[in-house]
Formats: structure tokens, sequence, C-alpha cells
């Protein structure tokens, strides 16, 4: 963190292409054979080196730093068609690489940040709509196509070709939580336990019978949030959310401070990276968002996320400490270049 | 885990204030020095100046034409990326806004508002509720003597997990010498409760328990308790009124709500008393509250309600007589090992109840069974022995189940009936001659006695039970009836005897009553219905069943009732039940004596009858001295029923003392010959046993009744004729 603090992020500005390598390697790293270690879900998204890592998850920062010089790079072009078709499919490209695995909740990040950066790199609004409206199609498209290529196993069970079995039946269970009160719909429903039960207070640190006693899967890393409530209450949780929402105001005053705009859209970028996880990982744990494996910033469980997450607030660090002060704007580089 | 949160926390707030502390301190520091230039000239040396990002971007602005920074001279602000783009800070901060505040919205209706929901089910997860069975209650006779009572039982339990641990259930199944899969089938029976104990061995030897108590270690989950099992000290003693316990059968348990609780862990009464009565003898289940995790391992019990015994019966049965009925019954039918075929007769019966309240004091059936065989599991072996025709159904029990001719013990019912519808009375007089043809059909009848007992009135006709002067009562009805003079209905017979309780339950507290039958028209019209020509009924149907031949059945409890009547005036319910005592001993449930009807018989004609009855007693030469023995005064009548290529159906009733009658006694015997010579002496000696009881001089010792082994050899068929 503090390496990416005393780094100048400005460094970064013009690799984008070598960001793009970079991310895409990152991520496609677990294809290679020996190298990928399926988490258990399914999906290849681990490498072991030593430890087991997840590239997906450093590819966030090559991700923020890719697309905010991307959109950088094209900055006032993004209100022509062409232009922005272009800087849209080089957005697509790491989501498309990490589909591969196939991991969803990240790309999903990947796709905020990809957003937030585009709307906050002044792209048109009207494509900005176009594009969300095809986003839309794309999806429903997408299970369209799924329900026509299905096909029937021996054991009378439907296999679809797009969209994993377990997806599907996440996006079901969030559409329908008491259908099936076994696999999601249990995950669900424990959580929603775990936290309804919490009260005002919690139960206390250690007494948290849900998680302790082993009802809440996956209390550590994806369903961390639940544990808190349950221990702290809504007090405790209260807290958290005010902290992130102090976290994200300030970023935001960094951002806004900002003097070039691949700062600017770094900071963004982090930020939509960080409301999108916390969004989805307290929300999937309240029952307001499908269920996907996406950690909650700083709380989940989680060595490659953790360093992944410093790394960030490095970055924005570094964005802050290369921002001149209010004072010396008036000697801004800018300023002296256009004199001469 | 818990680190891990607590670190996370940490850390976040960690960061947030040293962002918030750096950002305060520069803008801090900013402040003063306005115009320091230090910094920014670091920064145009090091950075943005030679990054060609920033020179694109200027080129591209300046290709449009937009560079043109404005005010530089006020020194307050410059151009930021961000100042176009307020609109959009603004929305996006707006849509952080909407997502912490829809998120804490939902969080404050989870927590606060649906806190006492979700703490419930957080509960119901974490808690379950155990159950273990309470012993059921003992059975006494009615001085106390203990019937049945419960013994210790080592059962070795274990947790449902030890299923997992296949080590554990191979020792298991090697200590005590039970099949690996049963012992594995026994662990996953889970029909007490998903977080039940599970019952794997029960009696296990002490030894075998001590060494898995002493080799804890190796058996982890198994645990060794002490409940109990049915013990029957006197062995097969009043089994059928016993009955025995077993396994709640699918049916009961899916009737759950119905009254008690009834779980597959219990034991419940199958049969007799056991049966009638388990809601009473059933205790309270214990329970316990257990913590237990996701995988269902306990973790903790947190409340322990012990299981409470169920409350004991006191039956109306008197021990020492029901001893002398059993081994009375054992001698005369199978004297040698329990063999049917061995001494007289097949199968018989003996009840004897208080005529003054209905209580049943003795109910015997032959061939018996010890219930013993019955506690844990029955030897399958016996049991399907048991179900072979030659055993001749020890489980049934004959007293109440037993459908049997009722012969000539009939006749004092038939011979009130004829005093009652003037068709004889003390003056009347027939004449035997050993052959009877009234209705001149030449279908000749015969009295038992082939030479003709001459001239005789009703009572020594009731006294030598000569059948010729009731085929004369029975011609008498159907004379009257519509085929002759049409002054009475066609089952006028029928309908007076049914006022004794017969074709009808009696009412006693036993599972499996027969009503036996009494011919009637629709009757017989009903059995013929495919043969017409022979289902009319004739006067020979009302001679028939005069005399309690032909198709009349009767169980040996109807007989004892009826002689009850005959000996009060009214009969009383028959019941088994004497009161029911809880834990403490405290009187819970008390019977009632119910009369159970009052037949229309006028006093003269019942103390004719009983006088008749008194002097068969006192008058025939073997059963006379039977009852002088007991030193009883008694009022009996023997019957002897006939069958083709069997032999004689023995009957003897009777009700003792004379004067003030106390106790009615019937016993049966089939295949057994004459009923003065085989019922009569089983009669006398129960009814002296219950008098000496009542006496309190009661000398027999009660010792075990052992169970029949299901085996019988053919019994000796004696053709020389009825002599009742």
């Amino acid at each position: 963190m503090t390496a990416m603090w005393a780094f100048d992020y400005r460094r970064f500005a013009n690799l984008t292409i070598a960001l793009l390598i970079i991310n895409v390697v990152l991520i496609l790293l677990p294809h290679i054979p020996g190298l990928g270690t399926d988490a258990g879900m399914g999906a290849k998204s681990w490498i072991k080196l030593g430890i087991q890592v997840q590239p997906g998850e450093f590819a966030k920062v090559t991700v923020v730093l890719f697309a905010a010089s991307l959109v950088a790079r094209y900055q006032g072009t993004l209100d022509d068609w062409g232009e922005y078709c272009k800087v849209l499919g080089m957005l697509l490209i790491p989501f498309a690489a990490i589909m591969t695995q196939p991991d969803l909740g990240t790309g999903l990040v990947y796709l905020a940040i990809a957003a937030v950066v585009l709307i906050m790199g002044g792209a048109k609004a009207r494509f900005l709509v176009i594009t969300l409206v095809a986003a839309v199609i794309a999806v429903a498209a997408v299970f369209a196509v799924d329900e026509m290529l299905k096909y029937q196993l021996e054991d009378g069970t439907w296999e679809y070709r797009l969209l994993k079995n377990y997806q599907r039946s996440r996006l079901l269970v969030f559409l329908d939580p008491e259908g099936d009160l076994s696999g999601d719909g249990y995950n669900l429903a424990q959580a929603k336990i775990a936290i309804g039960s919490g009260g005002l207070f919690g139960k206390g640190l250690l007494n948290a019978t849900q998680s302790t006693h082993g009802f809440l899967p996956e209390a550590p890393t994806d369903f961390i949030f639940c544990v808190l409530a349950e221990e702290f209450g809504f007090v405790g949780v209260m807290t958290l959310i005010a902290l992130y929402a102090a976290m994200i105001v300030l970023c935001l005053a960094i951002a806004r401070r900002a003097d070039n705009l691949f700062g600017m859209l770094v900071v963004m970028g982090i930020i939509g990276m960080w409301l999108f996880q916390i969004l989805e990982n307290i929300g999937m744990d309240c029952g307001l968002m499908p269920i996907t494996g996406i950690p909650l910033p700083f709380v989940s469980y989680g060595s490659s996320f953790m360093v992944v997450n410093f790394a960030l607030i490095g970055l924005i660090g570094s964005v802050y400490s290369h921002t001149p002060t209010q004072s010396s704007f008036a000697s801004t580089p800018s300023h002296g270049r256009k004199a001469s | 885990m818990l680190v891990v949160i607590a670190v996370a926390v940490l850390a976040a707030v960690i960061v947030i204030v040293v962002v918030a502390a750096a950002l305060a301190a520069k803008s801090r520091s900013a402040t003063p020095s306005v115009g320091k230039s230090k910094g920014v000239s670091e920064l145009s040396t090091v950075g943005v100046g030679s990054s060609p990002f920033e020179r694109r971007t200027q080129a591209k602005a300046a290709r449009d034409g937009e560079v043109t920074v404005t005010s530089s001279e006020t020194g307050a602000a410059s151009k930021k990326p961000s100042d176009e783009l307020g609109g959009r800070f603004a929305a996006l901060g707006a849509a952080a806004l909407v997502i912490f505040g829809a998120l804490s919205a939902k969080l404050w209706s989870m927590q606060i508002l649906g806190n006492t929901e979700y703490a419930e089910a957080a509960e119901e997860n974490l808690y379950t509720t155990v159950k273990t069975p309470a012993p059921r209650g003992c059975i006494y006779d009615a001085y106390g003597e203990p019937l049945v009572v419960n013994r210790p039982s080592q059962t070795v339990i274990a947790d449902p997990e030890v299923a997992d641990n296949r080590d554990v259930v191979r020792r298991l199944s090697t200590v005590l010498g039970v099949p690996a899969n049963v012992v594995l089938q026994r662990i996953n029976d889970a029909s007490a409760g998903a977080q039940s104990l599970r019952v794997v061995g029960e009696d296990v030897r002490l030894r075998d328990v001590a060494f898995i108590a002493e080799h804890a270690d190796a058996f982890p989950g198994v645990t060794v308790e002490e409940r109990s099992l049915r013990t029957y000290p006197h062995g097969a003693l009043a089994a059928h009124v016993l009955g025995y316990t077993g396994a709640p059968s699918e049916e009961l348990l899916e009737r759950k709500n119905e009254g008690r609780e009834i779980l597959a862990i219990d034991t419940v009464g199958s049969a007799g008393v056991e049966a009638t009565y388990d809601a009473y003898l059933s205790g309270e289940h214990g329970v316990s509250q257990v913590m237990v995790d996701a995988s269902g391992r306990r973790i903790s019990v947190m409340s322990d309600i012990k299981d409470s015994k169920g409350n004991d019966l006191y039956l109306t049965l008197d021990a020492k007589a029901q001893y002398v009925a059993d081994t009375a019954l054992a001698e005369t039918i199978a004297p040698n090992g329990g063999v049917i075929g061995t001494g007289k007769g097949s199968k018989g019966a003996v009840v004897a109840l208080d005529v003054t309240d209905g209580s049943v004091a003795v109910m015997a059936s032959f061939p018996t069974f010890d219930p013993t065989s019955f506690t844990g599991a029955i030897s399958d072996e016996l049991f399907q022995k048991y179900q072979q025709e030659e055993a001749y159904a020890p489980l049934n029990n004959n007293a109440v189940s037993g459908q049997f001719m009722a012969a000539s013990t009939f006749k004092a019912f038939t011979s009130l009936a004829g005093l009652e519808y003037g068709f004889a009375d003390e003056k009347s007089s027939w004449t035997c001659t050993g052959e009877w043809d009234g209705f001149g059909s030449g279908d000749i009848q015969r009295c038992w006695r082939r030479d003709g007992h001459g001239t005789l009135n009703l009572r020594d006709g009731i006294v030598v039970s000569c059948d010729t002067v009731f085929y004369e009562i029975g011609k008498a009805f159907y004379d009257h009836g519509p085929n002759g003079t049409g002054e009475i209905s066609e089952t006028a017979l029928q309908d007076y005897l049914r006022q004794f309780g017969f074709g009808a339950k009696t009412g006693i507290d036993l599972g499996g009553e027969a009503v036996g039958v009494i011919p009637t028209p629709a009757w017989k019209a009903e059995l013929f219905r495919n043969r017409p020509a022979e289902a009319s009924f004739r006067g020979g149907d009302y001679t028939n069943m005069i005399i309690g031949q032909g198709d009349v059945l009767v169980t040996p409890l109807q007989i004892a009732c009826g002689y009850a009547g005959v000996a009060t005036g009214r009969i009383m319910q028959p019941h088994l039940l004497k009161e029911v005592r809880n834990g403490e001993g405290e009187v819970v449930v008390s019977f009632e004596p119910v009369v159970e009807r009052t037949p229309e018989v006028t006093e003269k004609h019942l103390a004719y009858v009983r006088e008749a009855l008194h002097g068969m007693v006192q008058e025939s030469a073997g059963v006379a001295q039977l009852f002088a023995e007991q030193g009883l005064d008694a009022a009996g009548k023997s019957g002897t029923g006939e069958k083709q290529n069997e032999n004689d159906t023995a009957w003897f009733v009777a009700y003792a003392p004379f004067k003030e009658p106390k106790y009615v006694c019937a016993c049966v015997v089939e295949q057994a010959g004459g009923g003065s010579d085989v019922a009569a002496p089983i009669v006398a000696k129960v009814l002296g046993a219950l008098m000496d009881s009542v006496e309190g001089s009661s000398q027999v010792e009660i010792g075990r009744v052992a169970g029949s082994p299901g085996d019988s050899i053919p019994i000796a068929v004696n053709d020389a004729g009825r002599e009742d």
C-alpha cells in the first residue's frame, strides 16, 4: 500500500496496451495446465504458486488502471459513436477473459469498474443509455439461447450450455427464495437468519450461533457480513456501513480534486468497484441481490483480495498525494505548458 | 476466523482514519503556504509534464480549441477534469447514497423489525428436542400381587454420527454379537427424531456393557444406559389378560395427534390390558433440549426433563385363583410338557366373575404363551409355530374370543324362557323315552340318555339335563309362533335369550371379543342363501337351540355373565380394571360397576331355576363331591356339546355360595368329553380358591406358568356318546 502510495500513479497512464495484456494474461493464468485449481464450484479461478492465489482478484487493480488509462486516452472523443464503440469493446476484453474461467462475479466487478469509468470519462449520455439497453437485451438473449440449447442428461436433469447450473439456481433462488431450502435457498435462508437474529447490539463476539455452529456456509468469506451482523448487530453493521460511506466520500473528494482525467478515473473506477462489491455482498446476504461469490472489501477472508484492496488504497493515495494542493493549482504543469 | 474479522475491521478503520488524517493534514498545511512552489516544481519535473498521456490530451484539447485555462491569474482554481462532470459526480454520489441507504433500510427491517422472527429461527436451528421412552406402569392383581413389572435392561445407545465411523460400528458388532449391517441399520433409524440417540442393543450382558464402558475411547459416541423391559414374574399366568407389548405399528405412529404421543422408540401394548389401558400404562417421555450444530452433533444439553413412569394398573384378578385355573387347564389338556393331546381336549378357557360387580376374578385360556417371549424381539421361530394349526392358537383368548357350542349350560336360560312364556311351570311334567319325534316328521331327536328319563318335571329336567323336556318347550315356542298359532314372534325365544347377553358383546375391557351366534330365521336365510331349500327355519331349529346344540355359539364369558344374571337377577358389565394408581400410589381412576342388562324375569321363576341348578350340583354324584371337597354350596350346570367325529365339548358353570352368590365360574374344554367329568373339577377348584381368597385362607402358592410349546399330537376320539 505504501509503495503504491509513493509511486506516481501517472506512470500507468500511457501503459494502456501493456495493462490490457497483463490483465488478460493474469486472468487466463489458471487455464495453464497444472497451474490452475478448481475452487470447488467448477470455475477455474485459482492458481497454485506455493499458496493459492486468485489472479482474477489481482487483475482488478490492472483493470482499474487499464480502464482509466484507456478512457483518459480517448478523452473528449467519446461523443463519437465509432470511438465510443472502440473503447467499449476494449473495456469488455477483461470481462470476456474472466468469463472463460468462468467467474461471473468477478466479471461483474470488471463491468462495474468499466461502467463507472465510462460514465465519468465523459461518454455521451445517449451512448450510455444505448449500451445499457443493449446489455439488458444481451442478458435476455443469453437466457433465451440457453433455453433453446439445453439438453437432457441421462438422469433426466437438464444441462445448459451457457450458464452453469449453479448460476441458474442462484438466480432462481433470488427470485424465489422459498423454492429450494436445501441448497442455495438454504444458504440464503441461513444468511438472513444470521443477520436478522443479530438484533440491535448483536449476540456478541463468539456467541454467533449461526456461524460458529456451522449453519451459515462460507462464513469467513462470502458470508462474512452475516457473521458481523450476528455478532455485532445493527449497531455493528451500521458502523461498518458508515466506515464504507466515509471511505467512499473521501475517495470521491480525492477524485473531484484530481488534476487529470486519468487520476480521477482511477479513483472513480475503484469507487465503482467497491460500491458494487459492497452492494452485491451485503445485498446478497439480505436477499436484495442474487448470490455470487463477490467478497466484501476489507472484511472478507482471502489474501488475494486483501492485497488488492490495500494496493487500491495505495493507488488512491498516490492520486491524492500527486494532486497539487489548492494553492498550487495556479502553477500546474498545464498552466505552465500553456505559457510555453 | 474471529481474529480475521477483528483484523479486517481494524484494518478498514485504520485505512479510513489514515486517509482522513492525511487529507486533513494536507489541507491544513496547504492553507498558509500559498504560492509555495516546491512541490509543484517537483511534480512538473517528475510527473505530468513528461507524460505522453498529458501531451496527447493537451494536443487533442488544443485541436478542439478548448484548452484555455482561464482564471489562472486568480490562482484560486485550475481546470480539473471533474469540473465538467459535476452532474455525474453528483449522480454517482447519489447512487452511493441510495446503495448505503437501501442496505441500511434492509438491515433495519431485518435486525430491528424482524429480529424476533429471525431469532426464533436461529433458536430453532440450534435447539432440538430429543425424547426418551418412559418405563411403563406395572400391573398387579386385586390383592397387590405383581403380574407385570419392569426390570432394568442394559441398553447400548449410540449417537447418529456413529454410523459414519466404520471402526466403531465393527466393534459394536463384535461386542454385541450382531451383524455390522444390523448395527448400522439400528443407528440409522431416525424414527425417534433426527437427533435422538439410537438403541443399538437391548438387554446387553453386563460384561459387554462393562467392556464398552472401560474402552470408552474405542467407542466414541456410544453410551450405556439402563432402560426398563417388561418382565412377568409368573410366566404365562393370565397371559391373555395381560397381553404383551411391542413396537408401535406404522398405523399407530401415523395417528400421533390422537391422545398420547407415540414414538417409534416406545413400546406399546399390543394385546390384553396392556393394549386396552395403554394410555394409563405409558408414562411421559423424557424430554431434553439439546443444542446441536448444523451437522446434528450434540453440543450441549440445555434442559432435561426426566421421563416419568406410567401409572400402575390394579386388576380385578385374583392371582391365586388364576394360577389354579391356569394350571388346572394345562394339567387337563396337556399334562405332558404342554403338548396338546396328551390329556383331555384341545383348548379351553376358564372365566370367573364377581357376580355383584362384574369384576373378572379369573380368566384363563389354554393353550397359552409366556409374554416374556414378546419382550425385546419375539422369537420368530416360536411365533411361526404359534401360527400353525396344530398349535391351537395360543395367542387367542378363548375366554373372550373363543366361540363354543353352548350345550346344556343353555338350559338355564331356555327354561327361564319357557317359564316366562308359560310353556312350562312347576306343575308341568313330561315323559322321556330317550327318543323324541314331537313334530311327527320322522326325524327322531334323542335325549342324551338313550333309555330315557321317564316322567319328570322341569326342575328334574334341569338337574338330569333331560333333553326331551326341553324339546317339548322348544316345540311350544314353535307351535305358538307364526307357523302355529301365531301368538308369539318367530324370534321370541332368541329375543329372550338376548336379554342374558347372548349374541352380543359383553363390553369387557379387552379387545377381540366375539359375539357368538343365536340362530334366527334371518340368520339362517343368510347362511343358506345359496341353498334356499335348507334356509327355512323349522321346528328342529328351536329344539336344537333350546338345548344349546346345533348352531348356538357362545363365549365362556357370555355364559359366565348369563349365569351371574341367573344368580343375581341382573348382569354387570364384566371388567378387569380395578383401579389405576399413580407413582405416589394414589388412586387416579377407580372402576365403577355398571349394570349391563337386567333380564325380564319373574323372581319366582328365577328362584325355581336357581333351586334346580343347586339341585344339579348337589344331586349329581360326581359333581356334588367336587364342590363338597371345596366346602362350597354351589349351583351350576354341566354341558356337553356334540360334534361329528370329535370328542364332546365339556362345559361346566357354577356360582357360589348358593344363598348369597359371590362368584360365578365357567369352564369349557373343547374335544374333552363330558362336562361333569372334565370341566366341573376345574370350576370347583377355581371357585374354591376364590372363596378361600375372600376368606383369607388361601394356601395357594403362585408358581410359574409355562407357555405352550405350540406342539400337539392327534387327539384320540372317544365315541362313547354324550353323558350329560
